[in-house]
């Protein structure tokens, strides 16, 4: 039988590219994620282990054994025993700590950097080179008090270089730094933005936020008192990172679910290569039977073809995956080169070959099930079985019952299990459903489409397990674009009452100047802006005042309509959002009564708190009446276009708003950072389940090619009887639109059910008045797509037969 | 030569029905060892149901099959299959060859299948085989570049290779013109006279029945 087997992939070989093709994407798939997941670890390993990576034991608090209390931080080393430690081992220690200082330029205006404002943070540097694990770029490292290396980021953005001088600190503790040096240092928990000796650090012990972390040692850090843990340096960094790798291994989890959506379809690709590969092989197994092979034998011999097969690809895969991988790490910021993920590559290999030999097992027991007298008939070969439908219908059926069940008591597990079964069933009844589906679809392109759609047709498992594939990726996607578009326009009215007004420009000091409005309308990105007029007035609990203002005409700018503003009189309406400060809050709950003085007037209001829009508190016009009979403009509300560039617009607001003493609140950015996430994580889904459609459009050229090469006859005995080359063309790569198109509606509709249950299910409890909207112009442009790339797939086997 | 004491292969009272069709009414048929039995009979009168039962390629549908002393409704598939292999060879109209193998790969398939090594004995037979056979220079080609006699021979061969009980050929040469139809004819006469082999034949063709030893007439599933 070996002699068989050689020959037979020799002679084979070729049709079974397809569905080689197919294992391959997805064992690549695997390797990928397995690849990019080492070197995200790898690369946190390097970024967050840095400080300790030539240190051989860390220092740091013993979390059994301490006393938090006089810490800043519960989780840092009591300071006494911290610094008798770095005093005794000198150049072998290497305090890990900060402090968060004042800093102010030379010329006494406040320094900036970052969102740090008037403020830094200082941290130590190793006492010798071979702990210190920040990276010198430029100039020295500091050797004695008032020196000091600047991160060359914060210098970058602070505006700093080399021989400039910074005041740190207030009063006593202020120290006057001279910068010698640029560095950059990995982020980590102990990064800073300025690093200076540790007799300088001492300096400022008595801050509140001062603080050692932990020691990084080289050697033996010696006896150690109580409350204080030595702790190997590769076990700390192991340890700490575990913590921090969570949400890569959370991520790799999810990654793998597209996997194994990508294992699935080019399972059932392989499934129908070899079903037809051994359909036209009926015969010469059929033969091997006549003369002796027994039915183990011929079983082992199709077997052992879908091992090697399995073998091959998936071997190719786990290169060309690891390949990738390694290359993307290149590319890709915050990844460090990983060893090789060895349990990944393996178990890539494995998924690969598995799926190849458990999707070629029932065609392979077909085959070996062919009886010998087959080599005797002549004619077309039928792939008869077991249809499944009772078994499909069955599915579909409880899995009705269970996403009816999940709906009514928004049970998502249930969702989950009741989607999938009905998806199975659908599945399972494809034999069924398909082929009527494909002749009424073949009915509306008229006679024109009679021979496609017979040849789509005439093998129903085939054409069914084919479209099955098809079908996965398609409903999918079709559920994530609905649900998508779903869960964006319920977010996206939910964040309109939310954030009302895009920035508000507001002066508590002064009337804004009046060229300010003309100015902000003419500001490129601003749609629209409004003056809102009011006073400044006194409210208990807040030391600065506030300007109260009406605000009538809100609907012009606001995303709400305007609600948020119609205020009924005799309440007060409060933005929380923009009372709550690091310093303290504003201590008022909803329907608390409150005094609002403003100059001699005296108004007693009830408190309505909402949130969006900033600090200028909102009042009816009568009760502003009551409080100033000369309302001067104090806010601006400005609304964005919608292809404003969110920074450079705020960038030019913040500047008007300087220019006239005013301040500026943004709601704008928030706004579309929520926006572009979704739009990053949508694209990101949809970029994945790409990834099986195009496997599943692999399987559908391939099904046709192979079809193709069995009909080789007929198509001469059309060509014979007056077909036209092209008539030949048009009529194969029709076969392969139809059955395209039919997986691609069948998977929208199917896909927009359950998006539907799932809305009902999920969104509807959340957001009660959210809605279901359908994306027909991307389903229809999905559709589309799919239908145009079969015509593709369909042409490369037609220039086979057409010759 | 119907007295033969020992036939290669008998029936008794074999019938076989597809659903309504009545294809065999009970025949009773010996096979005399080392003698050229041809089996005639018109279209659809069972000759190739008969010899599928004799090659235990279909199932009695009643009565009895004897090939070589094995009763062969007592085998199940797997020992069907290697008696089969063992003790029969076929020759059929078309497609005797896989089509990827070379005709000696062919020829030695029933040897390999049966978990023979091919050692020197063996090639040596294939060589002796094809040499008879006046097919020894194609051994290396495959099916497409031989003739269709050519083709008839190395499946002569590939039959003749396990040195079989039997020989079964189907319409050996439906496909072929009478020039070729003869020396396929003459080989399949020269192993009963040289090789001694018993051969049973199918065929409508009377030219082709005068090869044989014997001819049986079959006519609507009966012996006539």
């Amino acid at each position: 039988m070996r002699t068989v087997l050689l020959v037979s992939l020799h002679a084979h070989g070729r049709r079974y590219a397809a569905a080689g093709i197919a294992v391959i994407v997805s064992v690549a798939f695997i390797v990928v994620i397995g690849v990019l997941t080492a070197g995200a670890r790898a690369g946190l390993v390097a970024s967050s282990g840095a400080p300790y990576r030539d240190a051989d034991v860390v220092v740091d608090a013993d979390p059994e054994n301490s006393d938090p209390s006089g810490r800043p931080y519960p989780d840092v080393l009591d300071s006494a025993a911290a610094v008798a430690l770095v005093e005794r081992l000198g150049e072998d220690a290497s305090p890990l700590g900060r402090v968060l200082l004042p800093a102010r330029r030379a010329d006494g205006t406040p320094l900036d950097h970052g969102t740090l404002r008037g403020e830094t943070t200082v941290g130590p540097i190793a006492g010798g080179d071979a702990l210190r694990w920040q990276t010198l770029i430029t100039g020295r490292f500091p050797t004695g008090p008032g020196e000091a290396v600047v991160h060359v980021w914060d210098a970058d953005s602070a505006d700093l270089a080399v021989g400039d001088r910074v005041r740190v600190g207030e009063g006593t503790a202020a120290v006057d730094l001279v910068v010698v040096g640029l560095v950059e240092s990995p982020s980590t928990w102990s990064q800073a933005s300025f690093y200076v000796t540790w007799p300088q650090y001492l300096h400022w012990r008595d801050q509140p936020t001062w603080h050692v972390g932990s020691v990084a040692v080289r050697g033996d850090p010696g006896p150690l008192p109580a409350g204080v843990l030595a702790t190997p340096a590769q076990v700390y960094v192991e340890e700490n990172l575990a913590r921090l790798t969570g949400g890569t291994d959370a991520t790799a989890l999810m990654l793998l679910l597209f996997a194994a959506v990508a294992v699935v379809v080019s399972g059932l690709v392989v499934a129908t290569t070899f079903a037809a590969v051994f359909a036209q092989r009926r015969r010469e197994i059929a033969l091997l039977r006549c003369v002796g092979a027994t039915r183990r034998q011929v079983l082992g011999a199709v077997c052992r073809e879908a091992l090697v097969l399995g073998v091959l690809a998936s071997l190719a895969g786990t290169v060309a995956g690891a390949g990738l991988g390694y290359g993307l790490i290149a590319v890709l910021p915050s990844m460090d080169v990983p060893a090789p993920p060895v349990p990944w590559l393996l178990g890539g290999f494995a998924v690969g070959v598995l799926v190849t030999l458990v999707a070629s097992a029932p065609p392979a027991w077909n085959a070996a099930r062919v009886h010998p007298l087959v080599a005797l008939r002549q004619g077309s070969t039928d792939d008869r079985g077991p249809a499944g439908g009772s078994a499909g219908g069955l599915l579909v059926a409880g899995g009705t019952v269970l996403l009816a069940q999940a709906m009514a008591g928004s049970d998502r597990i249930v969702l989950v299990v009741g989607g999938a079964a009905v998806f199975g069933g659908v599945l399972l009844l494809g034999p069924v459903l398909i082929p009527p589906a494909i002749r009424a679809a073949g009915a509306l392109l008229g006679r024109r489409g009679r021979l496609a759609t017979a040849n789509a047709v005439r093998h129903p498992r085939r054409t069914a397990t084919t479209t099955a594939a098809l079908l996965i990726g398609v409903t999918l996607t079709a559920a994530v674009l609905t649900g998508s578009a779903t869960w964006r326009t319920a977010i996206g009215e939910h964040r309109d009452t939310q954030l009302p007004i895009d920035v508000a420009i507001t002066s508590a000091d002064a009337p804004l100047p009046d060229e300010l409005l003309d100015q902000v309308r003419a500001t490129p990105g601003v749609a629209d802006a409004i003056a809102v007029t009011g006073t400044v007035a006194q409210l208990p609990g807040w030391a600065d005042p506030i300007p109260v203002v009406a605000a009538p005409d809100a609907a012009r700018v606001a995303r709400d309509g305007g609600a948020f503003a119609r205020v009924p009189p005799g309440t007060i309406v409060i933005d929380e959002d923009a009372f709550r400060g690091p310093r303290h809050e504003l201590s008022l709950r909803p329907g608390d009564p409150v005094a609002v003085a403003a100059g001699e007037s005296r108004v007693d209001l009830e408190v309505v708190l909402l949130g969006g829009w900033g600090s200028a508190a909102v009042v009816a016009p009568e009760t502003l009446a009551r409080l100033t009979g000369s309302p001067e403009p104090r806010v601006l509300w400005v609304r964005a276009g919608d292809d404003a560039d969110p920074l450079q617009l705020v960038d030019a607001l913040d500047d008007l708003a300087d220019a006239a003493g005013a301040r500026i609140e943004d709601h704008l950015q928030a706004r579309t950072a929520g926006e572009r996430e979704f739009a990053v994580l949508t694209w990101s889904v949809l970029g994945l389940l790409s990834v099986s459609v195009a496997i599943a459009l692999i399987g559908i050229g391939n099904t046709v090619s192979l079809s193709v090469l069995e009909r080789d006859g007929e198509h001469a005995l059309l060509r014979a009887i007056g077909l036209t080359r092209r008539g030949l063309r048009r009529m194969i790569a029709t076969e392969a639109a139809l059955m395209a198109v039919v997986a691609a509606v069948l998977g929208t509709a199917l896909g927009v059910a359950f998006a539907w249950v799932a809305h009902v299910t999920v969104v509807l409890p959340i957001l009660s008045r959210a809605s279901l909207q359908v994306p027909w112009p991307a389903l229809a442009a999905v559709v589309l797509g799919i239908g145009l790339a079969a015509l593709i797939a369909g042409i490369v086997p037609v220039h086979r037969t057409a010759r | 030569m119907a007295t033969d004491p020992i036939p290669a292969a008998s029936t008794r009272n074999l019938t076989k029905t597809y659903g309504p069709v009545c294809a065999l009414r009970g025949v009773d048929l010996d096979l005399p060892a080392g003698r050229f039995t041809a089996i005639m009979g018109p279209s659809g009168s069972g000759k190739s149901t008969l010899v599928h039962c004799l090659a235990g390629l279909e199932q009695a549908g009643g009565g009895t099959v004897t090939v070589a002393g094995t009763e062969l409704s007592t085998l199940d598939d797997d020992a069907l299959t290697a008696f089969r292999r063992e003790h029969i060879g076929f020759v059929f109209q078309a497609f005797n060859l896989l089509p990827m193998l070379t005709a000696e790969q062919n020829v030695a398939l029933p040897l390999e299948l049966g978990g023979r090594r091919l050692d020197a004995a063996a090639r040596e037979r294939i060589r002796d085989l094809a040499e008879v056979l006046g097919v020894a220079d194609r051994l290396g080609h495959r099916p497409a570049e031989l003739s269709g006699g050519e083709q008839q021979r190395i499946a002569i061969a590939r039959a003749l290779v396990t040195e079989p009980d039997l020989l079964i050929a189907d319409e050996p040469t439906g496909n072929l013109d009478s020039v070729t139809s003869a020396e396929v004819l003459d080989h399949l006469r020269r192993t009963t006279d040289e090789l001694d082999r018993t051969v049973v034949m199918v065929t409508h063709d009377p030219e082709a029945a005068r090869y044989a030893d014997r001819v049986v007439i079959l006519e609507d599933g009966r012996i006539a």
